[in-house]
């Protein structure tokens, strides 16, 4: 491209503006004219029903001003969206915060509170672990900043910025601080949450994994320490060390090792490479259970024992119920009972006895063995559950609890997420015998109301 | 904010204002061939590491980014080269397509090994001998150890800010909404509208930097347009994809002028090499000075 054919396009523009103001001021015209037959065709047309309806009144016959000034409206100059994303500046430096005391250690980092010297703000901050440097910096430390930087939600943990230390390996993250995780929140709890309130954390949770998911999100480590709840009943998630974007269909080759063993898939557990959101789901209604007992609903010592506590409150999968999980890489050595009565959902109806009817429908479709049964987040959030009495309740109404965040070091009894690079588990190779489980299944007393343990 | 795929950071008035290497005392038009160049060379780059578009593009925004404004990196302080790789290196690795150290490093020693910046054509594909651009052991050690030792130096600078929203797709969906798919020269249009949009990102005005990308996409559909003699709708149609008449005008003009600026360059340093790094940068402000005293 040369000089003289950019100064010949500049001219081309010119005479281009010209013909365009004149198009434009036709258009505007014509756009008038059309405006104002329309506006006396609507005008008769009133005046025809009025005239029909009160027959005996006065006939108006000058144009109303209002019909005016609307007609001439129409031309004005268009509205255009303009967007915006903000800029980029340097990190600060992690210098800029006073800590106050540790929270707790995850697998990907150490949160502490900490109080900006500036401002008195308080703020939770997170060092980020940095030693998985076979690659540089840690893909998974700039997964999880990017995708914060890209969430943001009234549910999900508000990232404010990322600051470094000295060194530049040292990266903190800089989130609001909030109060409780449900974890330990349930641990200084003397009962378990009302069931409005289980309704409402439910909601809440529910909304933000409905976000992400519709960002194409995967969270892949939900449970209630990643959970946290503010003083004014607003629960927010956190910690999306394992979180990656997915695709539809989902990328081959994902990593089984993710979701803390509690609140991990069955899927996940028999080697699946290819999953989706609905493993989110599942952890969703490990979660629900949790919140109505109080207890982590699925407590197994490592991954056999896991999915055998599975099957024992979920049923054994069928090549009904879930066609194709025969051909998952585990699932070659389960060794599991033939003809065993499907009772998956008597068996959570009898562990929640106060779960109404379409409770206990939602909880054992989120945990159905069958991923493909799961229903999505946004059909949780329309799910009859949370029409029906008691209605969930307002998060302003919550009870305050004192911080254990804001004081003392917390103890940490559940496993943790998974560790990357690790070898992914099998089942210990051995064939695994889950024809017990169901063993002394007729012993239990069936039924709505109650529950009668054996033993 | 709610980050989204229309919207991308833009550089301050301030940022634009100045750099760390102006501050530094690197005369602005040096300034703008070392990073022309440097854009250059993770565009060859990442065509030799076989990247999508996309992925290229963001790396050449991050490389840019980090040059820009008083708090941003000075060319006197970091090798332009190895900005160049680890943000092409950093970017791969967060996509689908990450690239091992091993292709990074490789790739960039043969772009290296080249004899001039505006190199030939025929210079190119003649045979050249493989031991120029060989990598040694220690060699790869060290270059390695410098690719991982800038990424954070790079996050640094940007506040981990790497969000980068392309015109790209935007393109094409608003060729479609214009209808032109029809029309007999339309993938012509397309192909013109793209080459279009890879020219700016070479721009000296930083276009991909201070405009959204909704009127990148828009410019280059109208400069194609009259490029290749498709006709549009006569009527304000870039309106609609939220582009005034005056941003219009300014990217046509901006995208227009990458040629000329490129062929400035390419007159200005013939069969020299731009400094891409401290050293060489050094050298080229060493023998400015000579000629100047000279004269």
């Amino acid at each position: 491209m040369a000089g003289a054919s950019r100064w010949a396009n500049i001219d081309d523009l010119e005479s281009q503006r010209k013909k365009e103001k004149e198009e434009k001021k036709r258009l505007k015209q014509l756009k008038q004219q059309q405006a104002e037959t329309e506006a006396e065709a609507l005008r008769a047309k009133k005046e025809q029903e009025e005239l029909d309806s009160r027959p005996a009144k006065k006939r108006k016959l000058s144009p109303s001003p209002e019909n005016r000034s609307a007609s001439a409206s129409s031309g004005e100059k268009r509205k255009l969206l303009r967007f915006e994303a903000g800029g980029w500046g340097p990190c600060r430096n992690v210098s800029n915060f006073e800590t106050l005391n540790h929270i707790e250690e995850g697998t990907y980092g150490w949160v502490s509170r900490a109080k900006e010297t500036a401002t008195g703000e308080v703020v939770a901050l997170k060092k980020m672990k940095m030693e998985y440097a076979q690659d540089g910096f840690p893909v998974t430390a700039l997964r999880e900043i990017q995708l914060l930087q890209h969430s943001k939600h009234q549910h999900v943990i508000n990232l404010r910025e990322v600051v470094m230390g000295d060194q530049l390996d040292e990266v903190y993250l800089v989130m609001d601080f909030i109060e409780h995780d449900l974890k330990s929140l349930q641990e200084i709890m003397p009962e378990p949450f009302l069931a409005s309130e289980v309704k409402t954390l439910l909601l809440q949770l529910t909304s933000a994994l409905d976000f992400l998911h519709t960002h194409w999100i995967l969270h892949r480590d939900l449970k209630t320490s990643n959970i946290l709840l503010n003083n004014r009943g607003i629960l927010k998630i956190a910690d999306f060390g394992m979180a990656r974007r997915t695709s539809d269909p989902p990328p081959p080759n994902l990593t089984q090792l993710v979701v803390t063993l509690w609140y991990r898939a069955p899927e996940l557990l028999l080697g699946t490479t290819t999953y989706d959101f609905a493993i989110d789901m599942w952890s969703l209604g490990c979660i629900f259970g949790e919140l109505l007992s109080k207890e982590p609903l699925l407590q197994g010592k490592n991954e056999v024992d896991e999915l055998s506590k599975i099957f024992s409150l979920c049923g054994i999968p069928t090549d009904m119920s879930w066609p194709g999980f025969r051909r998952l890489p585990n699932a070659r050595s389960l060794k599991l009972p033939r003809d065993v009565e499907q009772n998956a959902g008597s068996i959570i109806r009898t562990k929640f006895p106060f779960l109404t009817t379409a409770g206990c429908g939602l909880l054992s479709s989120l945990l159905a063995l069958n991923p493909e049964s799961r229903p999505t987040a946004q059909d949780v959030l329309a799910h009859p559950y949370f029409k029906e009495a008691p209605k969930p309740k307002s998060a302003a109404l919550f009870p305050t609890f004192p911080s254990k965040a804001g004081g003392e070091k917390r103890r940490r009894a559940s496993p943790h997420a998974p560790v990357r690079g690790g070898a992914a588990p099998g089942l210990g190779g051995k064939e695994i015998d889950f024809s017990g489980i169901f063993a002394r299944r007729d012993e239990e007393q069936h039924g709505a109301g109650f529950t009668l343990r054996m033993g | 904010m709610q980050p989204s795929h229309l919207a991308t950071p833009l550089a301050t008035i301030e940022q634009l204002e100045t750099s760390g290497s102006q501050l530094d005392g690197i005369p602005a038009d040096l300034e703008d061939s070392v990073r022309f160049a440097g854009a250059r060379l993770t565009q060859a780059a990442g065509i030799l590491l076989r990247l999508p578009q996309e992925i290229v593009a963001q790396a050449i925004v991050v490389f840019t980014r980090f040059f820009l404004g008083p708090e941003g990196g000075s060319l006197a302080e970091y090798d332009t080269k190895n900005i160049s790789a680890s943000s092409l290196y950093i970017i791969a690795k967060m996509s689908a397509w990450p690239k091992s150290p091993r292709n990074v490093i490789n790739v960039y020693t043969y772009l290296d090994s080249l004899s001039s910046t505006f190199i030939d054509i025929e210079e190119l594909e003649r045979k050249h001998d493989a031991e120029e651009y060989y990598v040694s052991e220690g060699t790869f050690q060290s270059q390695k150890a410098q690719l991982f030792a800038i990424e954070p130096h790079i996050l640094r600078v940007l506040g981990f800010q790497l969000h980068v929203s392309l015109p790209y797709t935007l393109c094409i969906t608003y060729l479609q909404a214009l209808d032109v798919f029809n029309q007999p020269r339309a993938s012509e249009l397309a192909k013109r509208a793209i080459a279009r949009l890879n020219d700016a990102l070479l721009s000296p005005q930083l276009l991909y930097l201070t405009h959204q990308s909704p009127c990148l996409a828009t410019a280059a559909i109208y400069l194609a347009a009259k490029e290749v003699g498709v006709k549009l709708p006569d009527v304000e149609w870039w309106e609609v994809f939220d582009t005034d008449r005056e941003e219009l005008g300014f990217l046509v003009v901006g995208m227009l002028s990458v040629a000329n600026f490129a062929l400035e360059e390419k007159g200005k340093w013939g069969k020299r090499k731009v400094p891409m790094t401290v050293e060489e940068l050094e050298v080229e402000l060493e023998s400015r000075r000579a000629s100047n005293s000279e004269e």
